[in-house]
């Protein structure tokens, strides 16, 4: 049994050999498909490590309140009512204030809000409208894990002073500041002078999407002062320890509940959200993302598996009359079934591992050249090659069966 | 006895038409012996060889080859029988191109499950028998007709079959080149070998002991090879 498999091997090694043009050709859609899914799981999967890895450093400690809800839900059964959600009160530096006074478990808060698509200014030069502005409180560099790398970050006096200070992500620090030390010197928001006291430690994109160096730090009463006193925040609340956190987060929702007057049947009108049911979320939506990859990569295979077919046809015809000469000599039909299938099986596997080299290596690439978080799950790399060697071992029956029907003496007659 | 046909018809049907290759056969060969059947074309002789090679079965009679009975066995019964009892050599002599001479020779001992080495021990010892041990390693493009014609006869003999069963085993061989694969016939059956050489050449028939004559699926002369050959004897 494995003698005749070892031999089939051999004889199939021997016809790519023979043919190595053909059989490149017809290993592309295989390898294409693998490659593609390979690099897509390296990229997703990076992305999820590393922002597990990101929330975990948040510190365990900490959960959130917003007026909005977290991220996406899948396949739950609630549908959000967007419009009721819109109605909520907003979270204000009052709530902030509370929540640290009365409830005994929470250990510190912060609070941010932010404005989008912003253009900072100087007297010579301005940035394009992209600028990402956060108002946020002395705590932000503590829970968020932004590093001042050139200056300061102001402290609690200068927020409640409501002092015009900023600090500069470093794309905005380059390109209003080229040839300065940016430290001392004054940009303007919405026409207002903010004085600069620090340079963000450079960050990096996330997936190219989000560009976390295109940023200006505010504090908070000066933020909420430029761009509306009605604007919701989001605070973020540190139990004292991890003992203390479902307390805190019970004594904060009481709060909540109390200062909103919420009647003990209406539902919470605030979303209290831990980093585990972000983490949650992300995974949620990174399988998502997984399944169709793998979607996709079925239908690739699916192309490919119709070249094997048509190869394997081609074949099966060119050497009808080996097969006759083989039946001749005492080929059983599944022995030359299992010639065939193992061709085919053996053409689509080595199209798996040429698909997984190359996904392996574009994620190398990416993670060397452009500096992405990549990591291949072991679990995808063996997937992509059963389902590739699978679709091989499918598409290569029906030419493969077709050889072993054929009759000896007719086959051996055919040119 | 090696071979015995009794009453054998083959009938196909070809286009709506039922065509009888075969009309009734009836021939028994002994162990040992050198056997031409020898006919013109359309007279069933291939048919014959077909059966007799167990490459097709009979639709009427039995055949039974080393004393079981064959004629109603199923394909891959069919396929392990040619493996063990049948060395074929056909006139274009069917090897594959792509294999070396040893490889090709090898061949039905793979489909016998043997081990590599067995494989190619009796391999080289049955191309030393056709004196081409020298080019075993060369791909049957890279051989004479003659030459080519000895892989195969060495690819019969590997197996160690009971029949050699020879389908015009000089008619793509100049007269010279055939002579030398009629003399190796001479030889393998002065060792012993049984031979069934299929022909529709006189000449080549009058050189084997026995010959069967065919016409229109029937026998028409059974006897020496060189009566029948030009004879014509009735039996």
């Amino acid at each position: 049994m494995l003698r005749a498999f070892f031999d089939n091997l051999r004889l199939a090694a021997g016809t790519f050999i023979a043919h190595p043009l053909r059989t490149a050709l017809t290993l592309l859609g295989i390898v294409i498909g693998v490659a593609t899914v390979m690099t897509m799981m390296a990229l997703l999967e990076g992305l999820r490590l590393k922002v597990n890895k990101d929330l975990s450093q948040l510190g365990a400690n900490v959960f959130r309140v917003d007026k909005w809800p977290q991220g996406f839900r899948f396949g739950g059964g609630d549908r959000l009512n967007w419009n009721k959600i819109a109605a909520r009160p907003v979270l204000t530096l009052d709530d902030r204030r509370a929540i640290l006074e009365h409830c005994p478990s929470v250990k510190r808060t912060s609070a941010s809000s932010w404005q989008p698509g912003q253009r900072v200014r100087t007297a010579m030069t301005e940035t394009q409208p992209g600028v990402f502005i956060l108002g946020t409180t002395v705590e932000y560099p503590e829970t968020s894990g932004v590093v001042v790398a050139n200056g300061r970050y102001f402290n609690e006096q200068e927020d409640l002073d409501g002092r015009q200070l900023a600090v500069l992500g470093p794309d905005v620090a380059d390109k209003l500041f080229p040839s300065l030390d940016p430290i001392g010197q004054e940009v303007r928001l919405r026409g207002r002078p903010f004085t600069v006291i620090g340079v963000l430690e450079r960050r990096g994109k996330v997936l190219g999407l989000f560009n976390l160096d295109n940023v200006v730090l505010t504090p908070m009463t000066g933020f909420l002062a430029l761009y509306g006193k009605r604007r919701t925040v989001s605070i973020s609340v540190e139990a004292h320890d991890l003992e203390r956190f479902e307390p805190a987060m019970e004594e904060v929702t009481r709060l909540m509940r109390q200062r909103r007057r919420l009647a003990p049947d209406e539902d919470n009108n605030f979303e209290v959200s831990t980093n585990e049911s972000m983490a949650k979320t992300l995974n949620d939506l990174s399988q998502v993302i997984t399944a169709a990859t793998f979607g996709v990569c079925l239908l690739s295979l699916l192309v490919g598996g119709i070249g094997i077919l048509n190869i394997m046809l081609v074949s099966v015809s060119e050497r009808t009359r080996e097969i006759g000469v083989r039946k001749a000599l005492g080929a059983r039909r599944s022995r030359i079934l299992a010639q065939f299938a193992t061709e085919a099986f053996a053409l689509s596997l080595v199209g798996g591992l040429v698909g997984l080299a190359i996904g392996l290596g574009l994620a190398g690439l990416g993670r060397w050249a452009l500096g992405l978080y990549t990591a291949v799950p072991i679990w995808a790399a063996v997937l992509s090659l059963v389902m590739s060697s699978g679709v091989g071992l499918v598409f290569g029956i029906y030419p493969a069966a077709r050889a072993a029907r054929l009759d000896p003496v007719d086959a051996m007659r055919a040119e | 006895m090696l071979i015995e046909l009794d009453d054998i018809a083959r009938e196909y049907v070809v286009g709506g038409e039922l065509v009888r290759a075969l009309a009734g056969v009836t021939v028994h060969i002994e162990k040992g012996e050198w056997v031409a059947i020898i006919g013109q074309s359309g007279s069933g002789k291939s048919t014959l060889m077909n059966v007799i090679g167990c490459l097709d079965t009979p639709t009427r009679g039995t055949y039974r080859l080393n004393g079981h009975d064959v004629s109603r066995l199923s394909d891959d019964a069919l396929a392990d029988i040619r493996n063990r009892e049948i060395g074929f050599i056909f006139q274009n002599f069917q090897l594959l191109p792509r294999e070396t001479a040893l490889a090709n020779v090898e061949l039905p001992l793979v489909y016998r499950g043997e081990k590599a080495k067995v494989r190619r021990a009796r391999a080289i010892e049955a191309l030393q028998k056709v004196k081409l041990d020298n080019r075993m390693l060369h791909k049957p493009t890279e051989l004479s007709g003659g030459q080519r014609q000895r892989v195969a006869i060495a690819r019969a003999l590997a197996a160690e079959p009971s029949l050699l069963l020879a389908d015009e085993p000089t008619g793509n061989l100049d007269s010279a080149t055939g002579e030398e694969i009629v003399k190796l016939f001479e030889e393998l059956h002065q060792q012993g070998h049984t031979i069934v050489l299929v022909t529709h050449e006189p000449k080549l028939a009058a050189r084997c002991p026995r010959a069967v004559r065919l016409s229109d699926g029937l026998v028409v002369g059974d006897g020496p090879g060189e009566q029948v050959a030009f004879g014509g004897l009735r039996p």
